[in-house]
């Protein structure tokens, strides 16, 4: 599948296609439909837009404001609103839960997924194969479907309501993906320097761990980039299985509960408690941006 | 989904081979644990749905007994259900089309890299970085009864037209929808614009060569080459509109008002944990399951290559 493109570190790649762009560039590109076309984008994109700078400044702004001058930022409560959401919902704790158990989960993925990455890039029988085929099919698996019997698995194990069965049921549910494109970043590793590393006496762990693990660092960061965005946004799974206990709740099950059961009656603390929770997947890609798109479009066919 | 099994053969002489298979024995036991895991949370559960929806279990905590057929009979003769394979039909059929469809066109523009495009790649991106509980509290707020789109309406004169719009009964369903769309829209069209992207521009510029135009590069030549690609992404779309709504639906509406938005898949989540009946929940899965396969196997006739 083509996503699946070949490992390339972005800071090398990235002048490249700029250069070529602008000698591709062509006079009179502007056809009718294309400008038509423009238009239709740029009204999308500011749907896309449009919602979360009125989401900014509602969490800045009193409820009375939000609805007189509900574009102009008046910044009128300062910073009332988060104060107030982030009390209201524990926010503190909330943010320590969704960071364990983010952190744990993102560790335990990994110490799954290196050493199976690695047994299947080098492995050449037919077991590997149908190793693969099992794993290429969870992408198939909506994870929706099964989460009634985790639930069920949960209780069955004892570990209704707690953290520590979500450190279990995430890094299992990204194994595939994980698993699939660590293979092919040590699939690029030349058998030469393990055959060389080999023959100085090295053993399987000592191979892996200092031959394969420094030459797929750029894969580990994908696959941790993309885990990192699905493991702290799970929302469902988190819901039923950990629960609304404020001390184990996660930043994700904490904000809905701001809906009762009549609707959302004060926007402005809506809208503060959503900007908290955005802010962290927001921050991480303003810093890693274009590293985080790719790991995106790699990791695409995550169902 | 070939393209990523295919192992490259290693060539090596007669001995070094058998050697290296020798030496390749034990090798696979690193994939194990990550296997079994793996297998552990995902098929395991997935199996246990085919048991329990043969069962009649009223509460997590109450016990659970098999009653052979009655699940299903219930189900062929529940108005509910009528309603919600209504609804997510009319979700699945009017929502998947129009993100296939504009995700490509989106796709190709991006491709075009006019002025802008990198900003605007960067806006597409956002969809896929907002959680489903925070796309879902703030679409309850812009939907709200003074929320986003009524001031907005306000502001130019248009207030009559303010209703509160996850609660109309008339426009739950295509706010939902729209929802679908506009978390759906932006990050496909990103993918294709990669897919499109590894395209060799000397096919376009031999279209162009015999005049044709950028609908006609779109869909006579650009899609030919990305059917394939189309087909994957049209049915990972499916799948994700088909089994994941219940979560988009439990934040915005709950299935109301009445039954105006609710889906199979929510039923399942309903009966699940709302008003629990958890063998019945299962047996609603058990059709999502079916119509999931059902309709891989479809959009697998559609798009299957006809060269």
């Amino acid at each position: 599948m083509a996503v699946i493109s070949q490992p390339t570190t972005v800071d090398k790649a990235a002048p490249a296609p700029a250069a070529r762009r602008r000698r591709r560039k062509g006079p009179s590109r502007f056809t009718p439909g294309i400008a038509g076309s423009y238009v239709l984008v740029l009204i999308y994109a500011v749907t896309l837009v449009l919602p979360l700078y009125w989401l900014f400044i509602s969490a800045f702004k009193s409820q009375l404001d939000a609805v007189d001058a509900p574009f102009s930022p008046t910044f009128s409560s300062g910073f009332d609103n988060i104060r107030d959401v982030w009390r209201l919902l524990d926010m503190g704790d909330a943010m320590l839960s969704s960071l364990y158990i983010t952190a744990a989960s993102l560790a335990v993925t990994l110490v799954a997924a290196v050493p199976a990455a690695y047994a299947l890039a080098r492995s050449q029988g037919r077991i590997a194969t149908v190793f693969e085929r099992i794993y290429a099919l969870g992408f198939l698996i909506p994870g929706f479907a099964a989460l009634v019997p985790t639930l069920l698995l949960a209780i069955k194990i004892d570990m209704f309501h707690t953290q520590e069965f979500m450190i279990l049921y995430l890094p299992a549910s990204a194994q595939p993906l994980a698993v699939i494109l660590l293979t092919q970043f040590m699939r690029t590793v030349p058998q030469e320097l393990e055959e060389s590393a080999t023959i100085d006496g090295a053993g399987r762990f000592r191979v892996l761990r200092s031959v394969y693990l420094p030459l797929t660092i750029p894969g580990i960061a994908t696959i941790t980039i993309l885990n990192f965005i699905s493991f702290w946004n799970d929302y469902l799974y988190t819901l039923v299985i950990v629960g609304a206990n404020p001390h184990l709740r996660t930043v994700q099950v904490a904000l809905p509960t701001l809906q009762g059961n009549q609707g959302i009656t004060d926007y402005a603390l809506v809208c503060a408690g959503t900007l908290i929770s955005v802010l962290p997947v927001f921050v991480v890609y303003a810093v890693l941006n274009r590293r985080m798109e790719n790991a995106l479009v790699q990791g695409a066919l995550k169902g | 989904m070939t393209a990523i099994l295919d192992t490259p053969v290693v060539a090596r002489a007669g001995g070094g081979r058998k050697r290296a298979r020798r030496r390749d024995r034990g090798l696979i036991l690193f994939a194990l644990p990550s296997l079994v895991w793996y297998l552990i949370f995902t098929i395991g559960p997935l199996g246990a749905m085919f048991v329990v929806a043969f069962m009649d279990w009223a509460g997590l905590a109450a016990p659970a007994s098999f009653n052979g057929m009655e699940n299903v009979d219930r189900l062929l003769h529940d108005d509910r259900i009528l309603t919600a394979s209504k609804n997510t039909a009319v979700h699945l059929f009017v929502s998947l089309p129009v993100i296939m469809v504009g995700a490509f066109m989106l796709g190709y523009f991006l491709n075009l890299k006019l002025p802008g495009h990198r900003i605007l790649r960067v806006i597409m991106f956002v969809p896929a970085l907002i959680s489903l509980s925070a796309m879902g509290m703030l679409f309850v707020a812009v939907l709200g009864p003074t929320g986003l789109v009524n001031s907005a309406l306000d502001q130019v004169g248009l207030g009559d037209h303010a209703t509160a719009w996850l609660a109309d009964p008339t426009w739950a369903m295509p706010s939902l929808i729209l929802v679908t769309i506009w978390s759906g829209l932006g990050f496909t069209g990103i993918l294709f614009a990669a897919r499109l992207s590894a395209i060799d521009g000397e096919i376009y510029a031999a279209a162009e060569l015999d005049g044709a135009n950028h609908w006609q590069k779109m869909w006579r030549v650009a899609y030919p080459i990305c059917r394939d690609y189309f087909g994957v992404l049209t049915m990972l779309q499916y799948l994700w509109t088909l089994f994941g709504s219940a979560g988009m639906v439990l934040l915005l509406t709950r299935g109301g008002p009445g039954e105006s938005t609710s889906t199979l898949s929510w039923l399942v989540y309903r009966f699940g944990f709302r008003s629990p009946e958890v063998g019945y929940s299962q047996t609603i899965g058990l059709v999502l399951f079916v119509l999931g396969i059902v309709g891989l196997v479809i959009i697998r006739r559609v798009f299957r290559a006809r060269y």
